[in-house]
């Protein structure tokens, strides 16, 4: 902020020329900023992440389509899968689409190969045979008579299900029969589910991609308030001092005492939110107690100091001396605790989502664990990639924040301790 | 007479008690608000549930909620407050609104000691891990064990405790089948009577285990930056130099020099603790299916058990209220320097 106004007052006696310079200035601090950053490697690590995050969540989501179509009239495969390749034993070398031309492949339906294998529709031919043979048409188990029968020459298919039926084979004849004929060959054909299909059958690796701007923009959210309301709750206790310092500070203390997580709880309990982004407004008004007393110390600490009094001295406004002396000098601390303030406001909605007391209608990671949850996934030994890549993407979210705000502490000013 | 108020008023054990009581005044009429007054509040929602389900009139309708919240239908919010404020006195939390004739105080009873228990042993161990550890990152500081301790302690701290809990029930329990997540729900095996005997008593640890783990792991990094902070400004004070030139073994010094004096200040922070884990523990108990005071709160939640919700939460409340007056009271007796200027 002040390099800016400094660049501005050197150089620019043209009013147009100075609005050019301002981003030139944020540049050059920026560009300072991380050459300090460089030194700090945990710092620098969170902040690439931080980076990335916002790549995946934010960019990625435009790139990459939401699987969001559920199957549930057919309950599609087991959790966490992936497509493989099974095909004759003698012909186990098929390894790639080209070494497939001019066969026939059996796909099953709503795991992913039909659109898997659709580009080279024309240069091969395919079967499709249903996940289940409730319905009509021949069924998974049917697909791998016909392999062993080479009616097919090869067949794409979830793996696992396809080693459970061949080792759980209770018909002697037909394990028999898939023992000697069926070899699962080559992963190269590429999973086209990354991280494999919910108990849906939908993609979890695009609801990875997609689960985490809602929840970051409601933990910005929510940040943001606390952070407003603690700076100017804050700065207006210390500045002005007396009765409304004392009732201010006799409030925060207050609330301090409550157990902020259970009145969430309680208060998402009674009021049943719809919008997520409500509850990050919730989350900001009852998140700014702990953030205003320590703005409230740095703002007595600061108004003692030499450049305050002169500025007072000078007959300067209290607004004036607020943002112009105090607030620049207590930016960086403001900004750190903000950073913390976006973690807890991520703690409270991911606790409240997983709960069941938060909306479930944005498919969120939050929502993933809470589905995990109530559908037992996340007890399944079959489901670790639908447990983990939520838990994954909450748990390396937030080390990455704590990296970066630590790294800001120690950056600018290692003394300062964050108010939480 | 006001001579003996103004030596109350200035007498640091009378101030915390008062601030006490008067925190858990203003919370419990905060809860009363909350229940009665704010939109969609438990009782116009119940009132209109059984307007539009049987079709009877408001004043009938009223009259039964009333009932079931055991409330004069005819007395005025004042008086309702007035009644509320005296049940309180006498630790009447009214009766559960789901299963009529239990009193909420009685369910806390049961289900608040398993908590207390998780929460406790989980912030004792953490805390005195946490002092070793920050202590010796603070001897070498700067050394690769320093670094990747505070690396460490990001971890711990950054990623939330639930997602700690689901990450030991999946990596641990579910992938590498180490245990039976199933078989260690609930509060103790309940083939086993209770009493003091070694097969319940290891039953309780072992149904503990998962919660206590969860809570070590989530509060001992802060612990452990703390300790270190606290520590490293220890060991710049002159005593310590003083302590060193004089002699004394290097065991001596940093327990009873450096150890003592560097871990008062979390004392304070111990407290900040307990509120904050007892109130996250309403998720890691459910996740856990430990049947602790959280479990009952969220139980109470999914059903709209009003009264039994707003008597957990004053209980919460109180809970984090008297552990926060027991370390203002307890601190003078850790540290000299306060008792003699008999104020913080």
């Amino acid at each position: 902020m002040t390099s800016e106004e400094n660049v501005n007052r050197q150089t620019a006696p043209n009013p147009a020329l100075a609005i050019l310079l301002i981003p030139w200035g944020l540049l050059r601090s920026a560009a300072r900023f991380l050459r300090r950053l460089r030194s700090n490697v945990p710092g620098m690590i969170g902040f690439i992440g931080l980076v990335a995050y916002f790549i995946f969540t934010f960019i990625m989501p435009h790139i990459i389509e939401f699987d969001g179509d559920p199957n549930l009239d057919e309950i599609v495969g087991p959790i966490g899968s992936r497509i493989q390749l099974a095909a004759h034993s003698e012909n186990a070398h098929l390894r790639s689409f080209e070494d497939l031309a001019g066969k026939t492949v059996g796909v099953v339906d709503q795991t992913g190969g039909p659109d898997l294998i659709a580009p080279y529709a024309d240069s091969l031919t395919i079967e499709t045979y249903r996940w289940t043979s409730r319905r009509a048409g021949p069924g998974l188990e049917a697909s791998l008579i016909d392999l062993a029968n080479k009616e097919i020459d090869a067949l794409l298919i979830f793996s696992k299900t396809v080693t459970e039926l061949i080792d759980n084979q209770e018909d002697p004849e037909l394990k028999a029969l898939f023992a000697e004929n069926i070899v699962i060959t080559n992963p190269e054909l590429g999973p086209p589910h990354l991280l494999g299909t919910d108990t849906q059958g939908r993609d979890i690796a695009t609801h990875v991609v997609h689960g985490g701007r809602v929840l970051i923009l409601t933990a910005l959210i929510g940040g943001v308030i606390s952070t407003v309301i603690a700076l100017f709750l804050g700065s207006i206790s210390a500045l002005t001092g007396g009765v409304l310092d004392s009732g201010l500070t006799a409030l925060t203390n207050l609330i301090l005492a409550i157990p902020r997580f259970p009145l969430l709880v309680v208060m998402a309990g009674l009021i049943q939110f719809n919008n997520t982004l409500y509850l990050g407004v919730l989350i900001g008004l009852l998140g700014w107690p702990s953030l205003m007393r320590a703005i409230r110390s740095q703002v007595l600490s600061l108004r003692e100091r030499d450049f305050v009094e002169a500025a007072r001295s000078l007959g300067l406004s209290t607004n004036h001396i607020m943002l112009r002396e105090i607030l620049p000098n207590m930016i960086s601390y403001v900004m750190i605790n903000f950073i913390f303030s976006i973690t807890f406001a991520m703690y409270e909605q991911i606790g409240l989502v997983v709960l069941g007391l938060a909306p479930i209608n944005d498919y969120t990671w939050g929502v993933m664990l809470y589905f995990g949850r109530s559908r037992g996934t996340l007890y399944n030994a079959d489901g670790a990639s639908m447990a983990l890549s939520p838990v994954l993407a909450i748990a390396l979210f937030q080390v990455c924040l704590v990296l970066f705000a630590r790294a800001l502490e120690e950056i600018f000013d290692p003394r300062l301790r964050t108010a939480v | 007479m006001v001579d003996l108020l103004q030596k109350a008023a200035k007498n640091y054990t009378v101030r915390v008690f008062v601030q006490a009581i008067l925190t858990i005044w203003a919370v419990a009429t905060l809860t009363f608000l909350l229940v009665r007054e704010m939109p969609g509040n438990p009782i116009d929602v119940l009132i209109e549930q059984i307007l539009t389900q049987e079709g009877v009139s408001y004043q009938e309708a009223y009259d039964r909620v009333a009932a079931s919240f055991n409330f004069d239908p005819d007395a005025s919010l004042l008086d309702l407050y007035l009644s509320w404020l005296g049940d309180l006195l006498r630790f009447d939390l009214g009766t559960s609104i789901t299963s009529p004739g239990t009193a909420v105080i009685d369910e806390i009873a049961r289900f608040l000691p398993w908590t207390v228990f998780a929460v406790g042993m989980g912030l004792l161990i953490s805390f005195v891990l946490g002092i070793i550890l920050g202590m010796t990152m603070a001897y070498y500081r700067d050394s690769f064990l320093d670094h990747s301790l505070s690396l460490l302690s990001s971890f711990m701290t950054g990623v939330p405790n639930y997602i700690w809990g689901l990450l030991i029930i999946i990596v641990l329990g579910i992938q590498l089948d180490l245990f039976n997540v199933g078989e260690l729900r609930g509060t103790y095996d309940i083939s086993l009577t209770p009493g003091l005997n070694a097969a319940f008593v290891l039953s309780v640890f072992k149904h503990a285990a998962l919660p206590i783990t969860t809570y070590v792991i989530a509060t001992l990094g802060g612990w452990m930056l703390n300790m270190k902070s606290s520590t490293m400004g220890v060991l710049n004070e002159d005593y310590v130099n003083v302590a060193e030139a004089r002699g004394l073994t290097d065991k001596r010094i940093i327990s009873a020099y450096v150890g003592r004096n560097a871990a008062l200040p979390l004392f304070t922070q111990l407290t900040i603790a307990v509120g904050f884990v007892l109130g996250s523990g309403v998720v890691i108990e459910e996740i856990f299916v430990y049947w602790g005071i959280g479990h009952y709160l969220f139980q109470s939640i999914t059903v709209r058990d009003y009264t039994s919700m707003q008597g957990v939460f004053l209980i919460l409340t109180m809970a984090v209220v008297f552990s926060n007056l027991f370390a203002d009271l307890t601190y003078g007796l850790l540290d000299p320097r306060v008792r003699i200027s008999g104020d913080k």
